[in-house]
């Protein structure tokens, strides 16, 4: 049964039909689903195979990777208070978008997809300044600052991923929190990322789930 | 020599030219050339004109540019503040529509022509009417209504109106924004602007599903472009690719240009295209950046092996950040120039 019902769910994810989704996992519950099994079981392997989907260029579109992560959102904040424990947390990111830059749709799809996959997510919002990354990244516990960029200026200067990194060093926190970066500019210079500090990039919202979780265990003891 | 007017003219009707056209956008690099802060390069009307006037002059290029920024239409529609940085386009620093609600109160201007949010583009292309008109093409920069809402409220916030409704809310804002086109590209062609990039991510199958392009894109850009037809129009999708609605846009909006995303691949863009059009291969100018010589003008000649057979074809470029040396952008624009020339008979 769970095989059938996570074939409506990405039927309907895929279809970008947020009622419908909810709807499938609804009826799931009706069924005798649990809420660990929606999640585990229907909403994580849905990002999957989005993201199996996207590394093959078979033609998935920005709003359903959007809708991907808003659902999984969705589902998730609903299901967890009704899990017979708390779940274990994959570990905690602090996410924001460099300083000058206002362009939040790319963070809000790491989001959800971060969120569905047991991490803790921490959102600073737009025009984040260098500082304030670090200090929330200590103050949060978290093992990898996250730093959307939209413009080539805002990925590449100096209060972007740069002085982030530079404060790093300078507080001597390197071995500690991983710095991952994505937008525009990295998808058109795949080696930007280096040259700005950072320990990784994701060419989008969906798989940048997979390359923060991927940091998260570099550094979690 | 020929003009930038006479070689774009020899292309889209399939003359002999000395060579393709090159169009780059050169735009924040104003303010360097004439020694200015961006925010006080952009105040002026005369400035902007002065320096697009001095750079095409430099580099030989074959267009003009009476863009500002691509936040200036958020102007148009009552935002008031803009943030700049002292090395990249200014950003909208205020979303008009912050709330649903916000949205019955969005006023289009009557008459965009006298809005004092546009007379300095307006003196802008005033000046390079007079200077250049007729020898080089002017080109405007205008967002499709699809696209418009990202100025207004964010394009997180678009998406999911978009995406999840309410769907009454979205259709008047869509109606707002393609009213707002209208009057905008008319003031534009009234001013001498000879070229209007039409720019529409939402006109991709990179950012919606084919489902939503077919229902809601095409009957939008349809809107649109309906009163002003698509003469001098130039579809365009920001970086994202569009060779899979090529043949779509043709039949049912009938443009004339097609200025690819430098992801598409040329040579399908242009078999897409078929004729019916102009082909423009647009290079990845971020990479311009850092590229060695040797890496640029192999690129140039890449791109312009694949589109320059048979004609019908131009170089151009895409975002051109501030910080790109001078020297990668002579070396660019000489490449295009060498590859790009037609073997006399």
């Amino acid at each position: 049964m769970l095989e059938q019902v996570m074939n409506q769910y990405n039927e309907a994810v895929m279809d970008t039909d947020r009622d419908q989704a909810l709807l499938v996992v609804r009826d799931a519950l009706a069924l005798g689903v649990t809420p660990e099994e929606v999640v585990f079981n229907i909403v994580v392997p849905a990002i999957e195979l989005m993201m199996k989907a996207i590394s093959e260029e078979q033609g998935v579109t920005l709003a359903q990777h959007f809708m991907a992560a808003q659902i999984a959102s969705e589902v998730v904040d609903d299901m967890v208070p009704r899990f017979r424990k708390a779940p274990e947390s994959v570990g905690t990111v602090i996410i924001g978008t460099s300083q000058g830059d206002f362009h939040g749709l790319g963070k809000r799809i790491v989001s959800g997809c971060l969120k569905a996959m047991m991490v803790e997510v921490t959102d600073l919002g737009l025009n984040v300044a260098p500082e304030r990354f670090v200090d929330e990244a200590l103050a949060h516990d978290a093992q990898v600052i996250a730093i959307s960029s939209m413009m080539v200026h805002t990925a590449q200067g100096e209060n972007g991923c740069r002085r982030v990194r530079q404060i790093l060093k300078e507080r001597g926190l390197e071995r500690r929190i991983r710095i991952a970066v994505g937008g525009a500019p990295y998808r058109f210079d795949p080696e930007l990322y280096r040259n700005v500090g950072a320990d990784a990039w994701a060419e989008n919202g969906i798989t940048a789930g997979r390359v923060i979780t991927g940091l998260i265990r570099e550094v979690r003891p | 020599m020929m003009t930038g007017m006479q070689r774009l003219t020899a292309a889209i009707n399939g003359t002999l030219a000395d060579r393709i056209p090159v169009f780059c956008n050169l735009l924040d690099q104003g303010a360097r050339e004439l020694g200015l802060p961006l925010e006080e390069y952009y105040r002026s009307g005369e400035l902007v004109a002065e320096a697009q006037l001095r750079m095409r002059a430099k580099y030989g290029y074959d267009c003009l540019w009476s863009l500002f920024y691509v936040g200036k239409e958020a102007e148009l529609l009552g935002c008031s503040r803009m943030i700049y940085a002292k090395d990249g386009p200014p950003n909208v620093g205020e979303m008009i529509i912050k709330k649903y609600d916000d949205i019955a109160r969005l006023q289009v201007p009557d008459d965009i022509a006298s809005h004092p949010a546009f007379a300095e583009e307006l003196k802008c292309l005033r000046i390079l009417k007079a200077e250049a008109g007729g020898r080089y093409p002017i080109c405007a920069y205008l967002t499709a209504s699809m696209t418009m809402p990202s100025l207004l409220m964010g394009m997180e916030k678009w998406l999911q109106m978009l995406m999840m409704g309410p769907h009454d809310l979205r259709d008047e804002l869509l109606a707002k924004c393609s009213d707002f086109f209208r009057k905008q590209i008319a003031a534009y062609r009234a001013a001498g602007a000879d070229v209007l990039v039409y720019s529409n991510p939402f006109g991709s199958t990179d950012v919606i599903p084919r489902r939503f392009f077919d229902e809601l894109s095409l009957p939008w850009m349809e809107r649109d472009l309906g009163p002003g037809g698509t003469a001098g129009v130039v579809y365009y999708c920001g970086s994202a690719r569009f060779n899979k609605v090529i043949d779509a846009v043709i039949r049912r909006l009938g443009i004339g240009v097609y200025y690819l995303s430098p992801m598409d691949d040329i040579a399908e863009g242009k078999r897409l295209v078929a004729g019916r059009g102009l082909t423009c291969g647009v290079i990845n100018d971020i990479m311009l950046l850092h590229w060695s010589a040797t890496e640029i003008r192999a690129e140039v000649k890449r791109m312009i092996a694949a589109g320059k057979p048979g004609g019908k074809f131009l170089f151009g470029t895409l975002v051109m950040p501030y910080n790109i040396p001078e020297e990668n952008i002579r070396t660019m624009l000489e490449a295009a120039y060498e590859f790009g020339r037609f073997e006399t008979p």
